[in-house]
């Protein structure tokens, strides 16, 4: 009994609560700075925002029950790591309960029902701005969406994230000459199918 | 050229994320919370950790005493109990072998 109470003496100190505190306000900072683009990352890549949202998330849990000891430099790599793997496994289930889907037949009453939370945006863009730049992302988000998963992965880290080569490399498990090969291809297709649009 | 579309599309995917709707960040939100609450939960992990170690600990210290008291001559108190719970238990103040037992005193001490 004594030694349980020595122990919890030990972590119930103001100097390890304070350690505990400052790397979960390190990661939160982290994720929050980190959960916008990710999101985007993973709608582009896989085309539904349900889905997005549970890539993000399992993300972030695996992030946390992993790697939370591992240091700050280390989280953005690791988590975009994490996330193109959970884009990748959706990506595959999906092909699969779609070549299942194909055999059974389609329902007729599928009448989601709208939440108005979902259309409200969260900044008012300007009414002479938003035509112009609604066409913009729609574009670019097709074009991007529709570019190979490797071309698409490759400039997403780079261009979007901001990842180096050597980052995205690791990210993606693949050599640095790899990257460039696919982030060129990648830049080349867009460059072709926006013109001049953007 | 190459450099303008990289940075023009890096604005517009900026944009589109800073447009995205509330129900979203609102999930982003919660789901960052739900992957920090992790955090609480390997302290709680840790003292079940002890448990163990703490049963055992205490096992060894109690083998260890009770050990050396039986090495150093003293009775020990399992024998005590060992014997208030036997059934056979001579009755040592027993009328008939009072004399007795007041006889083999005498002769011991002379």
């Amino acid at each position: 009994m004594t030694a349980f109470v020595t122990l919890r003496g030990v972590y119930n100190t103001p100097v390890f609560r304070d350690q505990e505190l400052m790397a979960s306000r390190a990661l939160e900072q982290f994720l929050a700075s980190v959960e916008k683009r990710a999101f985007k990352i993973a709608q582009l890549g896989l085309r539904n925002d349900d889905d997005a949202l549970d890539a993000v998330q399992d993300a972030m849990m695996k992030l946390v029950q992993s790697y939370a000891t591992r240091g700050s430099d280390e989280w953005r790599p690791l988590f975009y790591r994490i996330l193109a793997n959970g884009i990748r496994d959706m990506q595959r289930r999906r092909t699969v309960r779609g070549r299942i889907m194909a055999w059974l037949p389609q329902r007729e009453d599928e009448d989601e029902e709208s939440d108005p939370l979902a259309q409200a945006p969260s900044a008012e863009p300007t009414p002479a701005r938003r035509l112009e730049i609604d066409e913009a992302i729609g574009t670019l988000e097709t074009a991007i969406a529709g570019l190979p998963p490797r071309q698409q992965q490759a400039f997403l880290l780079r261009n979007f994230e901001g990842l180096d080569v050597s980052e995205t490399a690791s990210v993606m498990g693949c050599s640095e000459g790899s990257v460039k090969t696919h982030y060129f291809r990648a830049l080349e297709t867009l460059r072709a199918r926006l013109g001049e649009v953007i | 050229m190459s450099q303008d579309l990289e940075k023009r599309t890096r604005e517009v995917l900026e944009e589109s994320t800073a447009r995205l709707d509330g129900r979203t960040l609102s999930r982003l939100t919660q789901a960052r919370h739900a992957a920090l609450d992790q955090l609480q939960q390997p302290a709680r992990r840790r003292w079940n950790l002890f448990i163990p170690a703490g049963a055992a600990a205490a096992a060894a210290v109690l083998a260890v005493v009770m050990w050396s008291r039986t090495s150093t001559g003293d009775p020990s108190p399992v024998d005590d109990l060992e014997m208030l719970a036997d059934s056979d238990v001579p009755d040592f103040v027993d009328g008939e072998d009072l004399e007795f037992y007041e006889w083999a005193a005498g002769e011991t001490e002379t």
